[in-house]
């Protein structure tokens, strides 16, 4: 057995890191690249969601190079994510490659995904004891590098707009990044961490700078992930803006164990009550919450929202079409960035530098 | 009875489903009811978003209605459907129009969510005629009748779109001409709506098969916006029928039959239009028909997803002899493009046909 899993920003260090304390083998797929985004297309339809397209190049990459075991967070309606496997299993049969799906529950709780899925029958014969004692061990570290995967890139979205060497916080990052990788046990990790921290900080920095202060907001896995939204993040902070965003991996996993009380979680419900307002019923996916942070972004001195949609989503859709009002009733810059297969990182870099400036001519001019 | 105003319906979306229920409720509290134009020759369309075109018919209708009735109706559908949902942007509509109008009209956007005991139908219409001043028994007796004759209304309905032109299609003081397409001798028949004079008007030849018995039984799948709203499709229905095709749609098929066809599924679909397009094309395409065709809107979300399940399903299930079209439709297909397409499928149909023989 070797399972595998699809990529979203950080996400598979925190599936390799349960996988590897669990010892269940693995094989993480390919770094999402052209290859992905062409092979993804080839198998789908130009409307299906880019998210969709991207999770299927990444799993028939794992799979040809021997992985056979998806493991997939479930979901459900309204909108399409709760019917991705579906339609990607008949795809990957069609494509006569091999696989045995595993969905891990959306409500996830680490009992739950040993019940009586008839999907884990199967795989429970493969798996000896020690796996599943090991099990919740390697959740634990699974999450505790999530958490430090998390931390690392909040401290560089800070640290970014005011680096003197252009790159240079990226640089550092990935390598912070790869130390909470490696890590093999909670001392290592914490001193990954630690390390990565300081090494973060160390970036030379112009201490006189007031950046710009953007929200990107909008379709969680084109926010949370750099391939699909092209580096926006952190093209943006090169550009001399601090980012904020509010989807990050734990949101939507202390979301789905309805820990409500986690401060993001609440924060998701600022942003819900905000967007009533203007809508009067909770769409679905993240279209609410891209409305409601719009407004309350702006209410707290924001300089503008980066809104980031896939090509014909369908709950982002509605929710741009209303955030152009939003924009004009609160006066705050909104730029919608639609994201599909084509190459359009330039266009992108272009886009966003346009919008900065803008940005920086409106606060002068204030 | 007095005119109380106008009720503006637009003329997009699922009122391609309900607008006779619609329509005689709010008659029977005595408002007049008032329907937007269709896009016309030269029609434009009001880009409020960059959506698919059903929803952009939506805005543009609407604002073509705005400043002719007091009151717009557009319930927020969430789900007509005991356990499963419509797509998420119906949820949102109302707000999207309400922005578009910029409030200068008064919306009636009542829930929808056939989930919820309080949110019924007859609830949901209860509510919407409080609003509009009538009480409970008022309601309930209007929501009654208007439900009977919809009932009734439905039954007819392959031979309505089989022997209607299409802009009549909805027209419930319009009787379904009885089959055979009669000669000009009186329409019998009809609801008790009758007084209208307009069935006199009825030319089935019009656009119809012009009474010739059709060759093929064709089934039209997609959602009912796609198949019967002109403005989406060009029309299509009508050209079929010309080339000797009896429409068949998904209208008439039972809920046990399409779940027949989607209940052993890995995951279940739980968008009710969903369910009945996937329900659908497996059945006719197994059988009975001769053709399928599968009206989509480009930039639907739903119809894209379903539609690479739907081929790939097949093909790995061995496909079908049944021969599918798939037509992709948004505010750029020309009538040209679809009626060739549709030319070429009735020859492929005919080769099956004679293959067969
Ligand atoms: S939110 Fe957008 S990208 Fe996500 S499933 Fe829905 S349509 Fe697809
Ligand atoms: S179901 Fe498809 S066509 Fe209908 S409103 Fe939703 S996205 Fe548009």
């Amino acid at each position: 057995m070797k399972v595998t899993f699809p990529h979203l920003g950080t996400m598979h260090i925190f599936c390799k890191a349960i996988a590897e304390t669990s010892g269940i083998p693995y094989i993480v797929p390919p770094e999402t690249s052209r290859k992905t985004f062409t092979l993804g297309v080839q198998h789908s339809n130009e409307c299906i969601c880019l998210p969709f397209k991207i999770i299927l190049g990444n799993f028939i990459e794992a799979l040809k190079m021997g992985a056979d075991t998806i493991v997939m967070v479930g979901s459900g309606p309204p909108c399409r994510l709760g019917l991705y496997d579906l339609v990607q299993k008949v795809i990957l049969e069609d494509m006569g490659l091999r696989y045995r799906w595993l969905t891990i529950p959306p409500r996830l709780t680490w009992q739950a995904i040993w019940k009586n899925y008839e999907e884990t029958k199967e795989l429970k014969k493969e798996l000896s004891w020690k796996n599943i004692l090991l099990f919740p061990y390697g959740l634990r570290m699974g999450w505790k590098k999530m958490m430090a995967c998390e931390a690392l890139e909040k401290l560089a979205m800070k640290v970014r707009p005011r680096e003197v060497k252009k790159g240079e916080t990226q640089r550092q990052l990935k390598k912070a990044l790869s130390w909470v990788d490696e890590a093999r046990s909670l001392r290592t990790l914490n001193e990954g961490l630690e390390r990565g921290r300081v090494l973060i900080q160390e970036t030379e920095q112009d201490p006189y700078r007031t950046p710009l202060k953007i929200a990107i907001v909008g379709e969680l896995y084109t926010v949370m992930d750099p391939h699909i939204n092209r580096g926006v993040e952190q093209k943006l902070g090169e550009l001399g803006a601090e980012v904020t965003r509010t989807s990050w991996f734990s949101t939507h996993i202390l979301r789905s164990l309805r820990k409500n009380k986690a401060d993001q979680a609440s924060e998701r419900i600022r942003f819900f009550e905000a967007s009533k307002a203007y809508l009067g019923y909770d769409v679905g996916a993240e279209c609410n919450l891209s409305i409601g942070e719009a407004i309350l972004r702006s209410q707290e001195g924001y300089d503008g929202v980066v809104h980031l949609m896939p090509f014909a989503c369908m709950p982002e859709t509605t929710a741009s079409g209303i955030l152009t009002r939003v924009g004009k009733d609160w006066d705050i810059p909104i730029l919608t960035l639609i994201l599909d297969e084509q190459e359009i990182e330039g266009r992108i870099q272009t886009l966003l530098e346009a919008f900065v400036e803008m940005l920086q001519w409106k606060r002068k001019a204030a | 009875m007095e005119e109380k105003g106008r009720i503006g319906i637009p003329k997009a979306l699922m009122f391609y489903r309900y607008f006779p229920l619609w329509k005689i409720f709010f008659e029977e509290l005595g408002w007049r009811v008032i329907v937007s134009n269709g896009l016309g020759k030269r029609g434009r369309l009001i880009y409020f978003e960059d959506s698919c075109l059903p929803m952009k018919l939506l805005v543009t209708h609407s604002m073509d209605l705005k400043d002719r009735a007091d009151h717009l109706f557009l319930p927020r559908l969430v789900s007509l459907h005991r356990s499963y949902i419509m797509c998420p942007k119906f949820r949102g509509a109302p707000d999207i129009v309400r922005l578009a109008t910029e409030g200068t009209v008064s919306i009636l956007d009542e829930t929808i969510d056939l989930r919820m005991r309080e949110h019924s139908m007859l609830q949901s219409f209860l509510r919407t005629g409080k609003r509009l001043g009538a009480d409970e028994k008022e309601g309930k007796r209007a929501f009654q009748k208007a439900e009977r004759l919809f009932t009734n209304f439905q039954k007819g309905w392959e031979d309505r779109i089989n022997q209607l032109p299409t802009r009549q299609f909805f027209e419930i003081d319009i009787p379904t001409p009885l089959p055979p397409p009669p000669s000009p001798s009186p329409v019998k028949g009809g609801g008790e709506l009758m007084e209208s004079p307009s069935f006199l008007d009825v030319k089935p030849v019009e656009d119809g098969c012009r009474g010739e018995k059709p060759l093929f039984r064709v089934a039209f799948v997609g959602h009912p916006y796609n198949l019967f709203d002109t403005d989406v499709n060009k029309d299509v229905l009508s050209f079929a029928k010309s080339l000797g095709m009896r429409i068949i749609t998904p209208e008439g098929l039972s809920e046990k039959e399409i779940d027949a066809q989607v209940s052993d599924l890995s995951k279940e679909i739980y968008w009710s239009s969903g369910r009945e397009i996937v329900g659908s094309l497996f059945h006719f395409l197994s059988g009975g028909v001769d053709g399928v065709v599968f009206l989509t809107s480009f930039k639907c979300g739903i119809d894209a997803l379903l539609q690479e399940f739907v081929r790939r399903r097949l093909k790995v299930r061995g496909g079908s002899s049944i021969p599918l079209l798939i037509l992709s439709l948004d505010e750029h297909s020309g009538r040209e493009g679809l009626t060739t397409r549709l030319e070429a499928f009735r020859d492929v149909m005919e080769e099956r046909k004679r293959s067969n023989a």
